[in-house]
């Protein structure tokens, strides 16, 4: 038996997720009881898995370290689709999922993205539905979207475990996202009443510098002038930093903030490391690299003054999103189709969000589209960024991701081919690859 | 030969009948203050009065500085007694000049009170007659360390080479073969005493100028690079080195801002400091004037300016010697009594009196003889007879002492001076402190 009018499949699909629909928000549930910081995801990694398994789909593991990819084959051959999901959790001690030992807790809402994911799969994985598509779809589980426990991190890449920070920037290195010609996922926001989704609109781009300052210890009390202060000099670099705020254009969208995330050991000795964690944040990478100079001349400035020594570790970060119009508008008409004119807003294509994602990066390679679901409370990454509707997170989030690769596939598949010819790739995956590599970059600088 | 309390009393007598002349000289000053280097009409006055009692006189030393001497004319020591010229800055003084805002806030105008005091003490011939060796009054223009641009004016015409006159003074060579000095300042200690010993600190100033761009504060501040913003971080990076001042450097940095933008509407591309770097020693001066100046290029390496440090030899630190103060202290306690005779710590702030205790035997005593704090707008000075003249029989009668049998004592405390530098080291070590360098990344 084939089906191959469009509005018959969508009611399969809607049919298939809404039967499925308290499995999956228990699913999402279950993963938010299990906060994993990035690319530690593995108690998440392997509940996925086991659930895809479930499927009957064949799940790579281990790719990023947590990361996984299972492919949905369609009927004939054509485009081949990625619907992402991250596994990993923040780190909000305070949040009242939080993991007592880690602190790891999903205030960003990635386990919605998980239930939203195996929403799809139960869907795509239809007989009927598999058989109307001209093309693939690649489900991919992404470890360490969150650009956080840097120093972990770094220390992964010295061991060979990883080269990049985050979880799509290994996978595009590991050649995971090969062979796939575009990609969509869907992220929490917050319920402002206007409608369920919302897409459109960009992301900062970004770069992370592990600032180390090299004083030298004394006791404070007794011999405060044979030290050389490194918290004093983070501080007055932090201070300059501030005060280069007046040179930042609105347009560029600038973010600079940072963390002392080592500053000083004991109170009575002259601190002699100190670790300030920059990180640097614009519209573009153009921008970015202005920003960049100045902040590298403000962390100079604070080891001149104290005379301590700084070296300087430019991590490189995310790429600004770029979403794609065709996809979007496939997107939009699918959620209109089934909840409704007022269920979607479209923001404007430059209006930055301030944050960064690695989504971003992907954006530069192939067609994606990172729309938001309207499902959250809270500040997102604070204490009470909470998933208040699972029902419209996980189960219209599923409903309208896999309409929307159904639309983009039945047939002869045209949207996604017509997306595809379309596209103007910013990167290869190799040029990709070599410019990440040469944004890593260590400065030292020891004053006469 | 008469013994020495016989001498002394007939010089306190000779004082006692002149005192009301002296201080309205003091008041006439304390009516007419002028600034370091300006000090013209306070310079006349004194010639003057050195004229009229028949002293030889050399004027226009170092600008404005007189010289009066009195030799015995029999072989001896060289003993010099000092008053400084100059007055403060100091607008909302009482007594402040209205056009120029010069006041006596320092005292110095009873200074040259006490100093014409042992003058016209020494005049009496049953005095000087006793007396071997020579006596120099030393009336010194500029000790207060101000008005920089002014005194770099001075120095780029080659009017003078240091900002303060006793160093001039060193410079010009009028302490090649000066044995012993002393001056009597004026001070806000326990009232009614005379305060002996002590030490100051020793400085260098600082003037400091940040380039940077400017540009429409609103319309396009990303263009402009901020000069004052390079000042503000250079002044938080000061302060963070002061956990490294050691308690016994006392060390001493109060920078201001003299011009800190021009429009506030533009992004200030203009801003200038001055600082003093003031410690206990040289070489903690030194050591804290290499952290200013790295703070200060902070400043620029933070914003993007550039900054020009010109360093200008400043004052040595004070240390007076032990024996002319045990001396002075025995004189000046048969005046007022052992229990009016005060120990003077250790002051932060300078004088170039320092300077010259560097080279010679000195001692700066203090007549604890006003009220209000010192350099502050009520400074006054309310005890004329200590300020001027009980402070100048003190001085006097060590004088007498001095330099009477011969100048034998004069002799022992000159020799047994262990110098901290000939004037010759003096004068390279001053040059040394001057530099100017212009810094950007």
């Amino acid at each position: 038996m084939s089906v191959s009018n469009l509005d018959d499949l969508r009611s399969i699909v809607i049919r298939s997720i809404d039967e499925s629909s308290e499995g999956l928000i228990t699913a999402a549930k279950s993963v938010y009881e299990i906060p994993e910081t990035g690319f530690n995801e593995r108690k998440t990694s392997s509940f996925v898995q086991k659930r895809l398994e479930e499927l009957n789909l064949s799940v790579e593991t281990g790719i990023a370290i947590t990361g996984l990819k299972a492919v949905i084959k369609g009927n004939n051959s054509g485009p081949t689709i990625a619907v992402i999901a991250e596994l990993d959790a923040l780190r909000v001690p305070s949040h009242p999922g939080s993991d007592s030992n880690t602190g790891a807790a999903h205030a960003c809402g990635h386990h919605i993205q998980i239930g939203a994911l195996l929403g799809v799969a139960t869907a795509l994985v239809t007989p009927a539905v598999k058989h109307a598509l001209s093309g693939n779809v690649v489900l991919i589980l992404t470890p360490a979207e969150e650009f956080i426990e840097i120093e972990d991190r770094l220390a992964r890449r010295n061991n060979d475990e990883i080269e990049f920070l985050s979880g799509k920037q290994e996978m595009i290195r590991l050649g995971a996202f090969d062979g796939i010609d575009m990609a969509m996922m869907i992220h929490t926001s917050n319920n402002d009443g206007k409608g369920y989704f919302s897409v459109g609109g960009t992301t900062n781009a970004h770069v992370t510098h592990q600032v180390r300052y090299t004083g030298k210890s004394a006791h404070a009390g007794g011999a405060p002038y044979k030290g050389i202060n490194a918290l004093q000099a983070a501080m007055l670099a932090n201070a300059a930093i501030n005060t280069q705020r007046e040179t930042f254009i609105e347009n560029d969208v600038a973010r600079v903030h940072g963390i002392i995330s080592n500053g000083g050991t004991s109170v009575n000795a002259v601190p002699d490391e100190v670790l300030y964690e920059g990180r640097v944040r614009a519209g573009s990478i153009d921008a970015l690299r202005l920003l960049e100079k100045k902040m590298i001349r403000c962390y100079k400035a604070g080891a001149l003054a104290m005379g301590a020594s700084v070296e300087i570790q430019s991590v490189a970060g995310y790429h600004p999103l770029t979403q794609n119009a065709s996809m979007e508008k496939v997107f939009v008409e699918n959620a209109k189709y089934i909840f409704g004119q007022h269920s979607v807003i479209s923001e404007p294509s430059d209006r930055n969000h301030g944050g960064s994602t690695d989504m971003g990066d992907l954006s530069k390679i192939m067609p994606v589209i990172h729309p938001y679901s309207k499902a959250a409370s809270g500040i997102g990454h604070g204490e009470d960024y909470i998933i208040q509707d699972y029902n419209r997170a996980v189960v219209a989030s599923a409903k309208v991701m896999a309409t929307t690769v159904l639309a983009l596939l039945h047939g002869d598949a045209i949207k996604a081919k017509e997306t595809i010819r379309k596209f103007q790739p910013y990167f290869t995956p190799s040029q990709y690859v070599k410019s990440q590599r040469d944004r890593f970059t260590t400065t030292t600088y020891r004053p006469g | 030969m008469t013994d020495n309390n016989a001498i002394k009393t007939i010089f306190a007598n000779a004082i006692d009948g002149r005192s009301d002349e002296i201080k309205r000289i003091s008041l006439d000053i304390l009516n007419h203050p002028e600034s370091g280097y300006r000090e013209y009409r306070t310079s006349r006055l004194v010639a003057d009065w050195f004229r009229t009692n028949g002293f030889h006189v050399q004027t226009d030393v170092a600008k404005t500085g007189v010289i009066s001497t009195l030799e015995t004319g029999r072989p001896g020591p060289h003993v010099v007694v000092m008053g400084e010229l100059d007055a403060l800055l100091v607008p909302k003084h009482l007594y402040a000049d209205r056009e120029t805002g010069a006041a006596h806030a320092c005292g110095h105008h009873a200074q040259i009170g006490s100093m014409l005091t042992v003058a016209a003490g020494l005049l009496n011939e049953s005095v000087n007659k006793n007396l071997a060796g020579k006596i120099s009054f030393m009336a010194t223009p500029a000790e207060e360390y101000i008005e920089l641009e002014y005194r770099q004016t001075l120095v780029d015409n080659g009017e003078i080479e240091f900002f303060g006159g006793k160093q001039e003074f060193i410079k010009l060579g009028h302490f090649n073969d000066v044995d012993i000095a002393m001056l009597t300042h004026t001070g806000s200690e326990l009232r009614g005493t005379l305060g002996i010993g002590g030490s100051n600190n020793g400085m260098v100033g600082k003037t400091i100028r940040y380039t940077g761009r400017a540009a429409h504060a609103g319309g396009s501040p990303h263009l402009g690079i901020n000069s004052l913003n390079a000042a503000h971080l250079a002044l938080a990076a000061i302060h963070a080195q002061r956990e490294t001042f050691r308690d016994s450097d006392t060390v001493r940095v109060h920078p201001i801002i003299t011009k800190g933008g021009s429009a506030v509407n533009s992004v200030p591309s203009d801003v200038r400091l001055e600082t003093y770097v003031r410690a206990s020693n040289v070489p903690a001066i030194l050591r804290t004037s290499q952290k200013v100046d790295r703070a200060f290029r902070s400043g620029a390496l933070a914003t993007g300016s550039s900054v020009e440090i010109i360093t200008t030899p400043g004052y040595l630190p004070a240390k007076y010697d032990s024996s002319l103060t045990e001396l002075y202290s025995h004189n000046a306690a048969s005046l007022i009594g052992d229990d009016n005779i005060i120990r003077l710590n250790h002051g932060t702030g300078c004088t170039d009196m320092g300077d010259v205790s560097q080279i010679v035997p000195a001692i700066q005593p203090s007549a604890n003889a006003t009220t209000g704090s010192g350099h502050g707008t009520d400074y006054r000075v309310d005890n004329y007879e200590l300020a001027i003249t009980k402070a100048g029989k003190a001085m006097g009668m060590t004088l007498i002492d001095l330099l009477s049998a011969d100048g034998e004592k004069a002799r022992d405390i000159a020799g047994s001076f262990d110098a901290p530098m000939t004037i010759d080291d003096y004068l390279h070590r001053m040059r040394s402190f001057r530099s100017r360098d212009t810094y950007e990344e």
